[in-house]
């Protein structure tokens, strides 16, 4: 039977050390993700100390429910205060808001929307999903457009048909996030 | 005949004197209960507060009442008002809600072995969605989204008409998709 002797064990031991500090070197080395050199990104970034959330539009094509747009309305306004990126939210119609020489306006325009069934959802897996997708515009005061994007909110699996307007207005949130 | 037609008449006169002056204070208490009723009180347990109250965290369940000029959502200690005046329009909706629903129901759905929660999934009640919308004091656009138990909403939406809440004649919306059994 071979026995191990010492040096054995720390020729080993070394080749392991060696290894494991040429992993955990070679990303150090490696040219940054595109995602963590940002300078010249922030450089881009829109700025607003205020923000003014527009009611949902409604259309003559598309009928929407009423609590559908108010839900889309309200959701927007809290998520975009939730990411602190604005010192003030407006709601719509705030005379505070005209006074705000930096003001950006979010008007939603709706596009489509899919009024699904909870119950289909739940009990099929694959039919019945709620969607709503809307036209997110970021504007000047003076209607100069920095930002249009259209965003859809869904509700594919469990919860109620309100919930795809708190999907949306997380993912407004983001876009905010992202370029503000 | 003559002669007992004059008998009569002061009679019938007398009679019908005291049947007015008995019925007066009916006629007054009637009119009062009118007037109260305009003022009266509609309270409503087990409301569903989906988004729109400040102060009130979305999702929370409380009573939902019309009272003394406005209505009035109080959930434990936290209680939200919105003054008559303020109230722009109403709209009312139907819709359903799933029996067993929420994190610990989707969670024993999904415990069934072979997708037996699909079941549960079938059992499920009718309700009713209430938005109000309304200003505040700067001018700012509000809208409450409120779910009550079937055929309450109603009550609270006339209890606030007849206070004087402003409400438009609006198209009807299209009627939520009939759920099928598949």
């Amino acid at each position: 039977m071979k026995r191990f002797n010492g040096t054995a064990v720390s020729k080993g031991f070394r080749a392991v050390l060696c290894g494991a500090s040429l992993l955990l070197v070679i990303p150090l080395l490696a040219p940054l993700p595109a995602d963590a050199a940002p300078p010249q990104e922030a450089a881009h970034k829109l700025s607003a100390s205020a923000v003014q959330v527009v009611r949902t539009q409604s259309s003559a094509t598309l009928t929407i429910p009423e609590d559908f747009r108010v839900a889309t309305y309200e959701h927007v306004i809290l998520e975009l205060e939730a990411t602190k990126k604005f010192q003030k939210v407006y709601r719509d119609g705030d005379s505070r808001a005209e006074s705000v020489p930096d003001l950006v306006i979010v008007t939603l325009v709706p596009a489509t929307f899919t009024a699904g069934s909870q119950k289909e959802r739940e009990v099929t897996t694959v039919k019945g999903a709620t969607s709503i997708k809307i036209n997110v515009r970021f504007t000047k005061k003076d209607g100069t457009v920095l930002l249009e994007q259209p965003i859809e909110g869904k509700v594919r699996f469990y919860g109620e048909n309100l919930a795809a307007t708190k999907d949306f207005a997380k993912k407004v949130a983001k876009l905010a996030k992202d370029n503000f | 005949m003559k002669h007992f037609g004059t008998r009569i008449k002061p009679a019938f006169a007398l009679f019908g004197l005291c049947l007015l002056l008995l019925s007066a204070p009916l006629v007054l208490t009637g009119q009062a209960s009118k007037a109260k009723s305009a003022d009266s009180t509609v309270a409503v347990p087990d409301v569903q507060c989906v988004i729109g109250l400040e102060g009130i965290k979305p999702g929370i369940k409380g009573t939902a009442s019309v009272y003394q000029g406005a209505l009035t959502f109080v959930e434990g200690k936290n209680k939200v008002q919105i003054k008559i005046p303020e109230i722009t329009d109403i709209f009312l909706g139907n819709e359903s809600r799933q029996d067993i629903s929420g994190l610990g129901g989707t969670a024993v759905k999904s415990a069934v072995p072979y997708g037996g929660g699909r079941i549960l999934s079938l059992f499920s009640h009718e309700v009713e969605v209430m938005t109000v919308e309304y200003t505040d004091s700067n001018g700012g656009f509000h809208g409450a989204v409120l779910v009550f138990p079937a055929g309450q909403a109603t009550a609270v939406k006339n209890a606030l008409v007849a206070q004087g809440a402003k409400v438009t004649a609006h198209a009807p919306e299209p009627e939520a998709p009939k759920e099928q059994k598949p």
